[in-house]
C-alpha cells in the first residue's frame, strides 16, 4: 500500500524544516526524503531520495531572513526535480511569499519582483500555489496558475481570546495599508479599530505618526501581516501609549524580525509580540521574553489536505483548525 | 562611438564591467543593487533605458544564488522599463556544470557511499499489480462495507473545526474521544508505511549527508539546474545571452533565445606562444577525457603534441571512486605540460593530474584555464600541487585568489567581451571572434 501512486509526498526546503514537520506530523505522513545543500562554490544542489512518479507534491519552503534568494534557487531546483521526475502535480506552499513588498513600480525603472518570482515559480513548472497572508492579494494576479491565500486571522482571533480576553480591548492598524485587515479582526471582535498614518521618506526609515481614533485606558493590539526591522511597529505602540494606551501589543502573521529587531522590540514599550510560525525564528524567541508564537501548521496542513482531495480550501478562512 | 546603449554590472565583478567599458568608451550606468535588510535583493535603474540596447553583466562566482536573483531582478527591472533588447552577459555560466553525485560542503566527493540497499526487502513489482491474467485484481470495496464512519470523519461538521480529524488525534492524544474511529486513518494513502525516513537539513552535520539514503529501490538522484536556470533568464525577459567557454556545448539548446558561447581559447593560445619557452616541444594535456576536444583543438593549431589522462571509472564499489586510477595516454617525458581545461573548482583533478605528470617525468606543468572559481581549499591545493604555473581569466573575480597564489596568472577576457557586445549592438558578425587561427 505505501506504493500507492498519487499520495501526498510533502518535501521541505532549507528554510523552515521545523514548520515543514509540523505539517508532516500534522498531515500523519513522514517527510519525503531530500538532501539539500551548497556545493563548495555556493551552487545548490537538490538530491530527490524517493520516487514522485505520479505524486501530489506539496514543497514546504519558508523565507529564512538572510537566505532568501538561496532558499529561493532551491526551491525552483526542487519543483523544476520533481517536475521533470513526473510529478503528477507540484504545489508550492510558501506560508510567506518572498519579495512580497515588491510588488509594484513605485519609482521609474523599479522591478515588480514579486511578479518576477510568480514567473519563476511558474517556470519552475509549479502548479499551484499554497501562501498566507500575501502583503497584497493582487500578487494572486501576478500567477496565471491557482494561488490560495490563506488568512493567520483565524488562528490570531482564537489566541486574542484565549490568550488576552477582549475586554478593553482596541484594534490599531500601524498604517493605512493594513487597515482592511485590521478593521476585519476588530469587526469579528466587535471592537473599536483606531489607525496610524505615518510618513515613511525611505525604505526601512520611519518618518512622524499621527493616531486617529481612541486608545486611552485600553490594550491596544497593533495589527499587521508583517513585522521586518520593527522599526515602525515600535514607534507605533508607542505612539499608541503616548495617545494614553493602559498596555500595547503586537500581532503580526509574518514575524521576519531582520537587522536590530530583537533589540528594538526588548526596548519598546510593547509589553507583547505575537508572530505565526511562518518564518523560522531560530533563537529570537530566547532572545525575546516578549515573543509570543502562533502555530500556523494545522492551517497549512489542512489546505494540503484538502487541495489534495479536491475539497474547498474557502472554510479554512474563517476556521482555525483546532 | 556606440549609442543608445546601455552597459549594466551586477555585483559579483565590477571591475571587469569597468574594463569592458572602459574599451567600449562608455560610462558603467548607474544603479543601485543591494539587499533589503531582511535579505531580499534591492535594484533601482537610475538611468532612463527606454529603447535602449541593454547589456547586463553578471558573472557565476561567489554567492551564485544571489547574483542569479540580482541578474533576473535586474532584466526584469529593464524591461519593465521599457528597453528594447536586453543582453544577458555572463562571463562564467552559473550552474553550468553540476556534478551527479552528492558532494559535501568542501567539494570533495563524498567518503562514504549511500548503503547497499537490501535487494531481499525490495522488489520491483507494482502495488496494485497491472491488470493481466492471473493476476489477481485489486480488491475494491465489497458492498457491505460501512463507508459512513469513514466518510463522516472527511467531511465538515458545523464549522467549528471539530470536523476536522486529520492527525489531530495524533497530536493532543484525544483518541479515546473518537474512539476506534480515529485510530483507524480515514485514508491509507496518508500514512505512510516507512518508519526510517528522514530530511536532512543540516549542512554542517556531514555524519547527516553520509547517512542520506533513498528509499529502497530508488536510485538517489540529484536535480540537475542546467534547463532551469536558462528558462529563468528567459522568463526573466532575457533576449539575448552571450557566455564563455560552457562546459557543454549543448547548453545552447537549453534556450529558445540566441545564445553566443564565446570562446577563451585565443587568450590561452596567446599565452602559450608569448610565456613558454619553446612551446612547440611541449605536451598539450587534457586532464580528462571530457575535456578533450577543447585540449587537442589548441594542440591541433598550434601543432603540439598531445596527451590525456584518462580516469579509470570501474570502480566495484562506489567509495574507490575516490581513487579511481588515473591513466596517462601518451609520452610527457622530460617535456613541459600544458593542461587544459574549461573551469577549475575545487581543483581535485588538475592537481592529480598535475602529481600524475610529474610522475610520468614531465619537467614543467602548467594548467590553462578559462573559469578560475577555486572554492574551498583550491587555493591550498594548488600552492602545494606540482603545479607550476596556473593561468585563468578574469571571467570572475581573481585579485583574492592572485594575493594567495604567487602561482596564479590572470589573463583579461574583457576585451573579448568588448568586441561581443559592440558587433552584437550593431548587428555585425561575431563569429570573426571564433576565427582566429
Amino acid at each position: 500500500m505505501g506504493d500507492m501512486a498519487n499520495e501526498i509526498k510533502l518535501l521541505s526546503g532549507n528554510s523552515h524544516p521545523v514548520l515543514a514537520k509540523l505539517v508532516a506530523d500534522r498531515l500523519g505522513i513522514e517527510l519525503a526524503k531530500t538532501l539539500s545543500l551548497n556545493y563548495s562554490n555556493q551552487e545548490t544542489s537538490v538530491t530527490i531520495g524517493e520516487s514522485v512518479r505520479d505524486e501530489d507534491v506539496f514543497i514546504l519552503q519558508s523565507t529564512a531572513p538572510g537566505d532568501i534568494n538561496d532558499g529561493l534557487m532551491e526551491l525552483l531546483i526542487m519543483i523544476h526535480a520533481c517536475r521533470t521526475a513526473s510529478a503528477r502535480r507540484v504545489t508550492v506552499v510558501t506560508p510567506n511569499f518572498p519579495y512580497a513588498r515588491q510588488d509594484k513600480k513605485d519609482k521609474s525603472r523599479a522591478p515588480i519582483s514579486a511578479k518576477l518570482i510568480a514567473n519563476m515559480l511558474q517556470t519552475a513548472g509549479c502548479n499551484h500555489v499554497i501562501t498566507m497572508d500575501l502583503h497584497a492579494s493582487q500578487i494572486q494576479g501576478f500567477f496565471n496558475v491557482p494561488v490560495d491565500n490563506l488568512y493567520a486571522e483565524p488562528s490570531v482571533l482564537r489566541w486574542i481570546r484565549e490568550n488576552r480576553g477582549t475586554d478593553d480591548v482596541v484594534i490599531v492598524s500601524p498604517d493605512a495599508g493594513g487597515a482592511k485587515r485590521a478593521t476585519a479582526i476588530a469587526d469579528r471582535l466587535d471592537r473599536a479599530f483606531a489607525l496610524i498614518h505615518k510618513e515613511r521618506p525611505r525604505p526601512n526609515v520611519v518618518g512622524r505618526m499621527v493616531l486617529v481614533g481612541d486608545v486611552v485606558d485600553k490594550v491596544a493590539i497593533l495589527v499587521d501581516d508583517m513585522a521586518d526591522t520593527c522599526g515602525t511597529l515600535a514607534k507605533a505602540a508607542q505612539t499608541v501609549k503616548d495617545h494614553g494606551a493602559r498596555e500595547v501589543i503586537a500581532i503580526v502573521t509574518h514575524g521576519i524580525l531582520s537587522g536590530n529587531a530583537i533589540n528594538i522590540l526588548n526596548e519598546s514599550c510593547l509589553s507583547q509580540i505575537v508572530v505565526t510560525n511562518t518564518v523560522p525564528l531560530g533563537d529570537k524567541v530566547e532572545r525575546c521574553s516578549k515573543l509570543r508564537v502562533i502555530d500556523v501548521s494545522p492551517t497549512l496542513a489542512e489546505a494540503i489536505r484538502r487541495t489534495h482531495n479536491g475539497e474547498s480550501v474557502s472554510f479554512l478562512f474563517n476556521h482555525a483548525p483546532a | 562611438m556606440v549609442r543608445n546603449i546601455v552597459i549594466l554590472g551586477g555585483n559579483s565583478h565590477p571591475a571587469l564591467t569597468e574594463h569592458i567599458c572602459n574599451i567600449l568608451g562608455l560610462p558603467v550606468s548607474n544603479r543601485i543593487l543591494s539587499k533589503f535588510s531582511v535579505g531580499e535583493t534591492r535594484c533601482e535603474i537610475k538611468d532612463s533605458v527606454r529603447g535602449k540596447d541593454v547589456f547586463i553583466i553578471q558573472s557565476g562566482g561567489g554567492s551564485v544564488n544571489d547574483h542569479l536573483m540580482e541578474l533576473c531582478i535586474m532584466i526584469s527591472a529593464c524591461k519593465i522599463g521599457s528597453a528594447k533588447r536586453v543582453t544577458a552577459v555572463l562571463p562564467l555560466f552559473p550552474y553550468s556544470r553540476q556534478p551527479d553525485l552528492p558532494y559535501n560542503k568542501a567539494g570533495a566527493p563524498l567518503s562514504k557511499p549511500p548503503s547497499e540497499v537490501p535487494k531481499d526487502k525490495y522488489t520491483f513489482e507494482s502495488v496494485p499489480a497491472t491488470p493481466a491474467p492471473g493476476i489477481q485484481k485489486t480488491p475494491g470495496f465489497s458492498i457491505d462495507t460501512d463507508l459512513s464512519g469513514a466518510m463522516s470523519r472527511t467531511s465538515l461538521t458545523n464549522g467549528n473545526g471539530h470536523g476536522l480529524v486529520n492527525g489531530t488525534a495524533r497530536l493532543n492524544g484525544e483518541t479515546s474521544a473518537n474512539g476506534e474511529a480515529s485510530s483507524a486513518p480515514a485514508r491509507p494513502g496518508l500514512t505512510t508505511m516507512h518508519t526510517q525516513s528522514f530530511t536532512t537539513h543540516d549542512l554542517q552535520n556531514p555524519a547527516l549527508i553520509n547517512t542520506f539514503q533513498a528509499k529502497p529501490g530508488y536510485k538517489r538522484w540529484v536535480a540537475q539546474a542546467g534547463t532551469l536556470v536558462a528558462d529563468l533568464l528567459t522568463c526573466a525577459g532575457a533576449d539575448h545571452v552571450v557566455a564563455l567557454d560552457l562546459h557543454d556545448p549543448q547548453y545552447q539548446g537549453f534556450f529558445d533565445i540566441p545564445m553566443d558561447n564565446l570562446y577563451g581559447r585565443p587568450l590561452l593560445q596567446r599565452y602559450i606562444q608569448q610565456n613558454i619557452p619553446d612551446y612547440r616541444e611541449a605536451v598539450i594535456v587534457s586532464p580528462d577525457a571530457g575535456g578533450a576536444k577543447r585540449a587537442t583543438a589548441i594542440a591541433d593549431s598550434l601543432g603540439m603534441d598531445f596527451a590525456l589522462i584518462h580516469k579509470e571509472r570501474r570502480p566495484t564499489r562506489i567509495t574507490d571512486r575516490q581513487n579511481a586510477t588515473m591513466m596517462l595516454v601518451g609520452n610527457v617525458a622530460h617535456r613541459i605540460c600544458i593542461l587544459i581545461d574549461d573551469l577549475v573548482d575545487t581543483a581535485n583533478t588538475i592537481t592529480r593530474a598535475a602529481k600524475l605528470l610529474r610522475k610520468e617525468r614531465a619537467t614543467t606543468v602548467y594548467a590553462l584555464i578559462t573559469h578560475g572559481v577555486f572554492s574551498g581549499d583550491a587555493i591550498q591545493r594548488i600552492n602545494i600541487s606540482s603545479i607550476d604555473k596556473i593561468v585563468v581569466t578574469n571571467s570572475v573575480p581573481q585579485v583574492e585568489h592572485q594575493r594567495q597564489c604567487p602561482k596564479l596568472d590572470v589573463l583579461d577576457v574583457s576585451p573579448i567581451f568588448a568586441e561581443a557586445i559592440r558587433r552584437i549592438h550593431h548587428g555585425e558578425s561575431i563569429s570573426v571572434l571564433f576565427q582566429y587561427d
